[in-house]
This record gives structure tokens, sequence and C-alpha cells, in this order.
């Protein structure tokens, strides 16, 4: 099973994200596949606090800043149906396959390589949740580099949605599934 | 406590001005009221209304305020008043490291208040969707 969750900045998405990746794996093992490379203060403090939110819920935590798709490699060999991966999130996995070299990849190619990456993690977890991050309505202008990002992410978000069994958008904490099964909560 | 979320000019206050009643709001926007609006209100039975929370919020964080704890003690002394705030966080994390700040705590303070409300309603283009 494949899952989106998309939210804003401040959403409630990482909370929401890690919650239904625990009540999906039931009893099996939790990974949680870290994407945001520590660098300065902030980026430390925020790795800090997701790693709080996260302690107790059971996840073994996976460093995959680029090249998601060598993640599984660093996990226990359990049968798939046992292994359950949270990926957060596509924003910085994004930034991080088009900005490291001297110059910025092509939209394309990079949403391309992250696209095919995921698509081999979710041959290797039973479950695979995906956190994203809407930022496409700010309606502001940017740089040519930026918006390459976002046409790369946008782009991404799309094949991702196509490709998930279940699509979920979270505001201030509340989960809509915007593809997928209804569940009692939203009947 | 009702909040009411959207991206701007979705028409959030129409919204609730047509739920509650044009002349039984008392709006304030972009702060919270003070004593004598609140008393007033209390002794007209006007439905207090704090249009633009976002705004507030972010004088509060520029005047090296406490925003969260304010809301918090003002919601107390106010539980049944309207919040109604502007959704900022869909776009480009800005550069800017006070625009990230006041984006980040909205958007907390608006998942802490969406916990807490009774009903929450989110608009866009003048229809509102009630998501709790």
């Amino acid at each position: 099973m494949v899952t989106l969750i998309i939210g804003g900045s401040g959403s409630g998405k990482s909370d929401y994200a890690e919650e239904y990746a625990v009540s999906r794996s039931g009893g099996g093992k939790r990974y949680y596949i870290a994407t945001m490379r520590a660098g300065d203060r902030e980026s430390l403090d925020k790795i800090a606090r997701h790693r709080k939110a996260r302690s107790g819920k059971g996840f073994i935590t996976v460093e995959q800043p680029v090249s998601v798709e060598k993640a599984a490699e660093k996990t226990e060999r359990f049968a798939k149906n046992e292994k359950t991966a949270l990926l957060e999130c596509i924003s910085n996995l994004t930034a991080n396959e088009m900005f490291s070299g001297e110059k910025p990849e092509p939209a394309g190619r990079t949403a391309d390589r992250i696209v095919w990456g995921i698509g081999r993690l979710c041959r290797d977890f039973g479950n695979t949740v995906i956190v994203t991050n809407n930022v496409f309505e700010d309606g502001n202008r940017y740089g040519a580099a930026t918006e390459a990002y976002m046409k790369a992410m946008g782009d991404i978000n799309r094949r991702l949605a196509a490709m998930a069994d279940e699509v979920i958008e979270v505001t201030a904490g509340i989960p809509a599934v915007i593809k997928g099964r209804k569940r009692d909560a939203d009947r | 406590m009702e909040l009411i979320i959207g991206g701007c000019f979705q028409g959030k206050l129409d919204f609730a001005l047509r739920k509650y009643g044009a002349d039984r709001c008392a709006v304030t926007e972009g702060a919270l009221p003070d004593r004598e609006r609140l008393d007033e209100a209390a002794l007209k039975g006007r439905v207090i209304v704090i249009d633009r929370l976002n705004v507030w919020i972010r004088d509060r964080l520029l005047a090296g305020g406490d925003p969260e704890e304010e809301l918090r003690t003002f919601l107390e002394d106010v539980p049944d008043a309207v919040v109604i705030c502007d959704e900022i966080g869909n776009g480009i994390v800005p550069a800017d490291r006070f625009e990230r700040e006041y984006r980040e705590r909205t958007g907390r303070i608006l998942v802490d208040l969406a916990q807490k409300a009774g009903g929450v309603v989110r608009v866009i283009c003048g229809i509102g969707q009630k998501i709790k």
C-alpha cells in the first residue's frame, strides 16, 4: 500500500503521517527515511524536534538525503509485508537532488529520478507512506531555479498521487482523503 | 470556539457573517478585542469574531510577544469566539528567517486551535466545508 500525505508548513502533516504509519504497520518494523541534511542551527533544531516527536513510536531512522531507492539496503531483511517506510519529505529530497551539483539539474530529470527511486522503494516495503509539501499557493513569482524546483515538485506530486492507493491532505492537523477509500471518520 | 480557515479573499468573514448574522457579530480585524469591546459585546449579546488572526500573530511576533500564550489566555476568557485565519503555509519556504517562523508558528497555532475548536470550516471560493 502506498500513501501520499500532503500539507503546508506547520499543517501537522508530519505528526499525522507518523500516526498513520504506526497504525498501518501493525506489529511490523517501522523505518523513517529522513531526507533533511543537517547543516545550520535551524535544520538541526528541526531534526531534533522531529526526532523527539517520533521517539517512542518505534521508528528506526535511515538517513537518505538523496537516492531514496538505496534506503531499503539499509534496513533489515524481513518479509516485505512486515516493513513500513515513512519517507519525509519530497521537498527536501527534491532540493537535495536538484541543487547538489554546480548547476541545478533540469526539473524533468530530477522528477524522473525521484519518482523512479520511490517506485523502487515501494517494492521493498509493504507500506510506503510519503510526506510532501504544498508549495504551490503563495502566488509569488520566483527566479528560474525556484520555479524549476516548483515544477519538479508539482510533477513528482502528481505522479506519486497517481501511483498511490491513498492521498490525504492535512489542514490544521485535520486529514481529508482526496484519493482512495473513505474511512469511517469521513463518512 | 469555531475556527474558519482558507486562503486570503475567499469569503471567510462573509461566511461567518452569514452564519451568525452580520448585525449580531462584533468583528475585530488583525487584533484581539480589548476589555471594553468584550464588555460591550457581552452586554449586547454579540458573537466575538476575530478576523485575520495571522495578522495579529505576525504583529505579536514582530513585537517580541508570545502569541500562543496570549491566545490561550484570551480564549479561556472568551471560549465562544469565532476565529478566522488565512492559510499562509502553502508556498515556498521563505528565505527570510522571520517569514519562515511566522508561517510555521501560524500553522502550529492553527493545528492547536483546530484540536480545541468545536468546529472547523475551510472556505474556498466563498464555499465553506466543515472539516471538523
